[in-house]
């Protein structure tokens, strides 16, 4: 059966067309995942619905309140976005590390979030951002918590009618500094392991922490939050030791799938490994600088 | 189905083909421009590798209709026909072409990277081609004769 093709002229249009079609029709971003699954038969919808006319879906917006990330923006835009440099720089760092050029030229961060395939790079780092979601259906909006999102393997909250509009991020407290490590067998693959952590400074002492965020990848069925880890830095000195203890109380707090990559047990050890070398780097970064940029 | 006005080459063209066709499709089988290779259909090899508006993109996941009013450029634009490029005839001189499926998305990934960035380290080389996969020449002649290209050889 022949795919159609729905070009909307705006969002309205979009959710008017999932709200019609629901199970029947996918929204299509960059394609770089999608369009891959319907060539392997995973998914074979009757109609695509194309985001790439709509407006409310681009753009980078900074205003007071934070940082506004269209999801239709490409790894290749925000590689390229100063103003994601300069305010939450770990999030194009992990963009850059997404697959390969090509695939980083067309795929999108709504496209690589809805996705969620496990070991994708964009997710540790919004997760150490404190991301949001804005998320819409045709009679109303909400907006979900990042770690709240990821629901399962290639699965999320979204429902079938609804679109996911912008990420939103506030403003990093000043002086933080963010750093995302990936552990892939060659540097295009999907992440075995992938540990984005944001560190927040106390401003009084060497190594001291007001606060530490770390997301992680590839090491659970979703990318999820390192709480118990987080929440024993509060107010820590961030040294070798603590960083090393820190690694090792990340390590349970994932439950890492065993496939032809890499065994559970390999995936958990090096989960305790880039979370430590995550969180020294993040402090090397605030030493250096006198301050970091998240 | 749909009809599809695409600018190849420089060229126009007007052909029709299914809503959602992919533009490695229509590039072989309804334009007859079979320089992009059919390889893995996944976006993991490379060897289907256009440029759209000066971007390196697999062929076999755009969706033909998206690159109306875009310029898309294949290997079959290098040179003039006759006459090899410059690009072309330093893969050759580098031996960079072995069984040769790789080489037109090399030389399109390779395009791309060298207008953004004329002079590329050996480094910027390997990222810029990161999506093409070579079986045959183990990448090295064709690392070098894109360094040659920076050098302006
Ligand atoms: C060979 C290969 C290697 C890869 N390696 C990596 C890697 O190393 N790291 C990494 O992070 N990723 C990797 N990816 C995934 C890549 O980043 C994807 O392109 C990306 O995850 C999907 O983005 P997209 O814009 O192409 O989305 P699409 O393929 O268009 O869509 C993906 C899914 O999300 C849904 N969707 C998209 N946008 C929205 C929206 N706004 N609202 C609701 N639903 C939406 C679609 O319906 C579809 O189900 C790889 C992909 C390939 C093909
Ligand atoms: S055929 Fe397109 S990337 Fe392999
Ligand atoms: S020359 Fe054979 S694949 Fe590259």
């Amino acid at each position: 059966m022949e795919c159609k093709l729905i070009r909307p002229a705006d969002l309205d249009e979009a959710l008017a067309a999932r709200e019609q079609y629901t199970h029947d029709a996918l929204p299509i971003a960059g394609g770089q995942s999608l369009l891959v699954m319907m060539r392997n038969r995973l998914v074979a919808p009757a109609a695509l619905i194309d985001l790439e006319p709509i407006e409310a879906l681009r753009g980078v917006e900074v205003s007071s309140a934070g940082i506004s990330i269209g999801a239709m923006n490409t790894c290749r835009q925000l590689i390229a976005s100063p103003v994601l440099g300069e305010e939450v720089g770990v999030l194009p760092v992990a963009a850059r590390q997404v697959s390969s050029t090509a695939v980083r030229n067309l795929g999108t961060i709504g496209g690589n979030v809805c996705h969620n395939e496990p070991g994708a790079d964009l997710p540790p780092a919004l997760l150490a951002l404190n991301a949001r979601a804005a998320v819409r259906r045709r009679a109303n909006a909400r907006e979900v918590p990042l770690a709240e999102f990821f629901t399962g393997y290639f699965e999320t909250v979204l429902e079938p009618d609804e679109i996911l509009c912008r990420i939103d991020i506030e403003h990093p407290p000043a002086g933080a500094a963010g750093v995302y490590l990936k552990h892939a067998i060659s540097p295009e693959d999907l992440a075995m392991v992938g540990v984005a952590a944001v560190v927040v400074p106390d401003g009084k002492q060497t190594g001291g922490v007001a606060e530490v965020r770390i997301g992680i990848g590839g090491a659970a069925p979703v990318p999820l939050r390192a709480a118990r880890t987080e929440a024993a830095l509060k107010g820590a000195v961030l040294d070798a030791e603590t960083a090393r203890a820190a690694g090792e109380t990340a390590a349970t707090e994932v439950d890492p799938p065993s496939d032809p990559h890499a065994g559970a047990d390999y995936r958990r050890k090096m989960v305790s490994v880039f979370v430590r070398r995550a969180l020294l780097q993040a402090a090397r970064q605030i030493e250096e600088n006198g301050h970091g940029a998240a | 189905m749909a009809l599809l006005e695409l600018k190849v080459n420089g060229q126009e063209v007007r052909v029709e083909a299914p809503d959602t066709a992919l533009l490695l499709d229509v590039l072989r089988e309804r334009l007859a421009l079979t320089g992009a290779k059919r390889g893995c259909e996944t976006s993991h090899c490379g060897c289907c590798t256009v440029r759209v508006d000066g971007m390196a993109v697999h062929s076999c996941v755009v969706l033909a209709v998206r690159c109306e009013g875009k310029a898309i450029a294949t290997v079959e634009g290098c040179g003039d026909g006759m006459e090899l490029d410059r690009l072309q005839r330093l893969f050759l001189e580098h031996g960079a072409v072995q069984c040769g499926y790789c080489g037109p998305g090399m030389l399109m990934a390779a395009q791309a990277l060298l207008e953004q960035n004329p002079a590329p380290t050996l480094d910027e080389v390997k990222k810029g081609l990161d999506g093409n996969l070579c079986r045959c020449t183990g990448y090295t002649p064709i690392f070098d004769a894109i360094l040659a290209y920076g050098r302006g050889e």
